[in-house]
């Protein structure tokens, strides 16, 4: 970690000094080009600009999507409350496009964002981390569940970007305000720890790394907390896949008392419904999933959602009893009411709407837009005005240390929309300790 | 005024001008452009020598490869276990100090082709026995195939049957990710891929950029060439004048492949990392789109093509309306070049030109 630190502010050092000739070339003859360019901005040059990129079109467009609204709102929340000392906020959002990397480079280098909040695929997440870093804008992650992004000890779990099996990817400016899945897949372990013991227990999740992740954390920590599941079957349907009975048959055919996954989004649907019709959900005692709970979900599943399951979420709207949740959820709806969109937000909106306002402290708390003294004062920081509570930003970790919910399906939860929602919330919390204890000789860092 | 620029000679020498112009633009370019311009041309000139590699098999010989991103995935994967793994187990970092960065680079361009050049034979020994959609069916077959193992990590998974590591090999899904950094070079320093400002690596790919599209003008122009194009136009007449069709077709898959590793080899540093996705079938697209786009039939075409193709993706993200819904409108863009430009960007302007001169009359 230290090393990685060093490097990167050496690599600043020596850019200056190799690119002496261009820098004073650029000088002379862009001076013209400068003063052109300065006067098509608009000349509003205390304005912050936060860059946003998320998945909005294709298989996770309803999830993108819900992260760009309470994105948005967000940015408007703080503009009608005086901006960020007193400077207008703007966002650009854009879709993570074929280059996901170069799109975000053209948000900073193009677009001259200050700030940026983002990303929708750990894959990618990981893949464009050496990027974020070069550029070195301050970088808060609100949708990604890698444990990796926010693991910074390499000498335990391996570089990630020096070995095919590194573990531990942390750059210095990558910050998360999302939970991550050692997190989650910790409160279903402790969950099932607490209310089952040990079981028959199936997997299924989409075939990705993500997939992959959740079981092998939730094997690791059901291993910590002393309970000994027998593991009767584990499927991986592709991702986006239309059909996923015969991996619903293979699971139900191997007779487990629980079921669990880590579908999101679509797959959450295509999983909920077609497992219905082949009864699963008649024939195991309990299912779990990481962070399938999505008012998109509930409602496209409308009256066929399976009641008394248990979902997941990094954020649940009516989870959290206290003031800025209930702003946040009002200014949402006043904005979206009218829209083609359920009027609460998604499972992304705590995080996102609550990384944007954590910006707005940050900078007002350093006073400048200086990269490295946002960076600096976002380590350790907490928010206390976050939709899920007090958030703090782990200094070593980069990790917010925001509570998951684990709740019930429920018809009987009131939600602006024809479907169920989560009820009989609890929420889980877990220290690196606690965690370095429990995945202890699983190779699998806490990520937090 | 068409006598004039339709005579032969004269379009040599406006080509060999418009060449030279060319490049000497591209060496001033990263002064006048910005670190991200700079990138996006670096990127468009690697993308040029893929498309025109592709070009070899799909404008000259009449074959449509549906699987040339296999090349670009393997070169990738070969390039990033270069930097990650034999680099350091070879001991690069003591044997060559200050440059082993760029040793590493060297060897893991080298190590790219050279794999692609393998995977190629094999592969392109079974593709060339068929033709036309069955050809494109087998190519599209072929990098499929290695999507899945690398997505699959099927390698790690044999390799640790067989008692070696544990289980990782290409990473599955999210891939391998690396970076190329500092390099000392005789007491110069510079960082070989700053990502954030390529203008290194730039020059580095502008110097291969037309090393390579010179050799591959030369085999085009060559009777090795002529023969492609003979096989292209009457495959019976060219077996009728005692040309092996099979092996010729075999040799220019092979070469095809290879120029495609040398691609992906380039363009995967700069990227900084390689993904199971550049097997994909969509992104054996790429190429395809970039020579129709540009103009097949021409040596310059596919290179117009990628020109073409990726400044209009950069255009379209320059528009909030455009951008929001950009699939749409690449592809309305690009259905209107299809539809109204018959040879492609790089036939536009004579096509403009004989408009003129029809209205004139």
């Amino acid at each position: 970690m230290g090393s990685d630190h060093m490097k990167h502010s050496d690599g600043a050092g020596k850019t200056s000094s190799g690119r002496v000739n261009r820098r004073s070339f650029l000088a002379a003859a862009g001076t013209g080009t400068a003063v052109a360019l300065a006067g098509c901005s608009g000349g509003g040059g205390d304005t912050v600009r936060i860059g946003g990129i998320y998945l909005i079109s294709g298989l996770a467009q309803a999830l993108g999507t819900s992260s760009e609204n309470a994105a948005r709102a967000a940015v408007d929340d703080i503009n009608e409350n005086g901006g960020i000392n007193g400077n207008d906020v703007e966002i650009t959002i854009r879709d993570h496009g074929s280059q996901p990397a170069q799109t975000i480079r053209s948000l900073v280098q193009e677009d001259n964002s200050d700030l940026l909040i983002g990303i929708t695929s750990s894959g990618v997440g990981l893949a464009t981390a050496p990027t974020i870093e070069s550029l070195g804008v301050p970088f808060i992650a609100t949708d990604i569940g890698t444990p990796y992004i926010t693991e910074f000890d390499t000498e335990a779990y391996g570089d990630y970007y020096e070995s095919d099996d590194g573990k531990a990817a942390l750059k210095p400016n990558i910050f998360r305000s999302t939970a991550n899945t050692s997190h989650m897949t910790y409160g279903i372990a402790k969950f099932i720890a607490d209310n089952y013991g040990a079981m028959r227990v199936a997997n299924m999740g989409p075939d990705y790394a993500y997939g992959e992740q959740c079981w092998e954390y939730f094997k690791a920590y059901s291993e910590g907390l002393g309970v000994d599941h027998e593991y009767v079957a584990s499927e991986f349907p592709s991702l986006g896949a239309s059909d996923m009975t015969p991996q619903i048959n293979s699971v139900l055919s191997n007779d487990p008392d629980l079921v669990f996954t880590s579908f999101w989004a679509g797959d959450s649907t295509t999983f909920m419904s077609q497992a219905a019709e082949q009864g699963l959900f008649d024939e195991v005692e309990d299912v779990f999933d990481t962070i399938g709970a999505d008012p998109t979900v509930f409602s496209a599943l409308g009256d066929t959602t399976p009641e008394g399951i248990h979902l997941s979420g990094w954020y649940w709207p009516t989870a959290y009893d206290n003031e800025y949740n209930q702003a946040f959820l009002d200014k949402y709806e006043s904005m979206y009411a009218d829209e083609n969109v359920p009027s609460i937000p998604g499972f992304t909106g705590g995080q996102t709407w609550g990384a944007v306002q954590t910006y707005k402290q940050v900078i007002e708390s350093v006073g400048s837009l200086n990269s490295d003294d946002i960076i600096s004062e976002l380590e350790g920081f907490t928010f206390e005005e976050d939709p899920r509570g007090p958030v703090t930003y782990d200094a070593d970790s980069h990790q917010a240390q925001a509570p998951v919910t684990l709740g019930t399906t429920s018809f009987d939860v009131d939600v602006p929309y024809d479907g169920a929602g989560l009820a009989d919330i609890q929420k889980y919390t877990i220290t690196r300790d606690e965690s370095l204890e429990l995945l202890d000789g699983s190779g699998l860092g806490p990520g937090m | 005024m068409s006598g004039a620029l339709d005579s032969a000679p004269a379009v040599e020498g406006n080509e060999r001008l418009l060449v030279g112009a060319g490049l000497l633009l591209l060496v001033v370019a990263p002064f006048i452009l910005g670190p991200f311009q700079t990138g996006l041309l670096a990127e468009v000139l690697i993308f040029g020598i893929f498309a025109t590699a592709f070009n070899l098999l799909y404008g000259y010989t009449g074959l449509l490869s549906f699987g040339h991103g296999m090349f670009f995935a393997v070169a990738g994967y070969t390039m990033a276990k270069t930097v990650q793994t034999v680099g350091p187990m070879l001991g690069f970092g003591e044997l060559f100090g200050g440059a082993s960065v760029l040793a590493t680079w060297l060897f893991g361009l080298v190590l790219a082709i050279l794999v692609t050049v393998l995977v190629a034979m094999a592969i392109g020994y079974l593709a060339v026995q068929l033709e036309e959609i069955y050809f494109a069916m087998i190519t599209l077959s072929f990098t499929m195939a290695i999507y899945a193992i690398a997505n699959q990590d099927i390698i790690g998974t044999l390799l640790e049957f067989l008692g070696m590591g544990n289980g990782t090999f290409t990473n599955g899904s999210d891939g391998l990710t690396f970076t190329l950094g500092e390099v000392d070079l005789f007491g110069f320093t510079f960082t070989l891929v700053d990502i954030a400002d390529p203008f290194a690596y730039y020059f580095f790919t502008i110097a291969i950029f037309a090393v390579t599209m010179y050799l591959l003008y030369r085999i085009v122009k060559s009777p090795f060439g002529t023969v492609c194009k003979a096989i292209r136009e009457n495959p019976e007449r060219a077996s009728a004048l005692g040309i092996n069709i099979t092996r010729h077709s075999w040799v220019t898959f092979v070469l095809s492949g290879g120029f495609s590793g040398l691609a992906g080899g380039l363009l995967i540093p700069l990227f900084t990392n390689v993904t199971p996705r550049y097997a994909y079938w969509a992104f054996s697209a790429e190429p395809v789109l970039m020579t129709v786009i540009g103009g097949p039939y021409s040596f310059f075409g596919p290179l117009v093509g990628a020109f073409s193709y990726r400044y209009l993706r950069w255009f379209i993200s320059r528009f909030e309306m455009l951008e929001a819904y950009w699939q749409f409108s690449f592809g309305l863009l690009l259905l209107l070049v299809v539809l109204f430009v018959a040879n492609g960007v790089i036939g536009a302007p004579k096509q403009v030109r004989s408009w003129l001169d029809s209205r004139g009359e």
